[in-house]
């Protein structure tokens, strides 16, 4: 059963890469990062289960905070961006990198 | 035998909503896929007996994370000409998965032939809300304090960010 949640986590891990790299859309990419994390969560609760310490529960505890701490800075992040330049593509989020703006 | 089944079907399940997930073309389609591998998920917590991070997980990533997505979604009013055109999605998506490809099965094999806990003792009490606690409050107090502060200081930047006019 530890292997069969660790392949699924493999595999999980692998579509958030791959929805990571190959969109362009924000949203989409933000949600491939929740889906990275998701995945590290579900092997370390499948390993925590298997060696009986409740350590593994704690550590995806934190990994949750911090996505929930993540979710509300891109939130605004998303929200600043789309004011400013009307548009969900990733590749014209330069104004870091722009003096003109 | 029935807990293979349940994690058959829920594996299938949190796979392809993923996999919807990434390639939709609209925000929300994806928002709302991304509900159901979420969901998913959190039954497979479920199955390993881990009842209180089952529970967080819903209440946190399916309720407040994913409700902040959609709202944001539907706050922004969003129209196709927003959306960014990725005339060659598709054609990206392939490239990359046939990239990615080669890690993942080294990663499978890897785990296919280790001697990694074939007899996977169940113990019930670990995963309730009391165990994880007690593990929270004595080894873990440090981080724990830590991801208050993290909590705090995402707090306040966003509330900054968003009340910024320029």
């Amino acid at each position: 059963m530890l292997k069969a949640y660790m392949i699924l986590s493999i595999i999980l891990f692998s579509i958030g890469v791959i929805g990571l790299i190959s969109r362009r859309n924000i949203i989409v990419i933000y949600m491939s990062i929740e889906l990275l994390l998701n995945a590290v969560n579900l092997s370390l609760i499948a390993i925590s289960g298997d060696i009986g310490n409740a350590s593994g529960h704690v550590m995806s505890l934190m990994i949750i905070a911090i996505a929930a701490s993540e979710a509300a800075l891109f939130m605004s992040l998303f929200v600043v961006l789309f004011r400013k330049k009307g548009s969900l593509d990733a590749n014209i989020f330069d104004i870091l990198g722009n003096k003109d703006d | 035998m029935e807990n293979e089944i349940v994690f058959s079907v829920l594996a299938v399940v949190a796979v392809v909503s993923a996999i919807v997930m990434i390639s939709a073309h609209r925000p929300i389609d994806s928002a709302l896929s991304f509900i159901v591998t979420l969901i998913s998920v959190a039954a497979l917590f479920g199955l390993v007996n881990a009842t209180f991070l089952f529970v967080v997980q819903i209440i946190i990533y399916a309720g407040a994370i994913l409700t902040l997505i959609l709202f944001i979604i539907m706050f922004l009013n969003i129209k196709d000409e927003n959306l960014p055109e990725e005339k060659y999605k598709n054609r990206w998506l392939l490239v990359t998965s046939i990239l990615i490809l080669p890690f993942s099965v080294i990663l499978i094999n890897l785990i296919l032939g280790s001697d990694i806990a074939v007899n996977s003792v169940i113990n019930e009490n670990l995963g309730t809300i009391k165990d994880v606690g007690l593990t929270l409050f004595s080894q873990w107090i440090l981080p724990f304090e830590l991801v208050s502060i993290l909590l705090l200081v995402a707090l306040v930047g966003s509330v900054t960010l968003s009340k910024r006019k320029d």
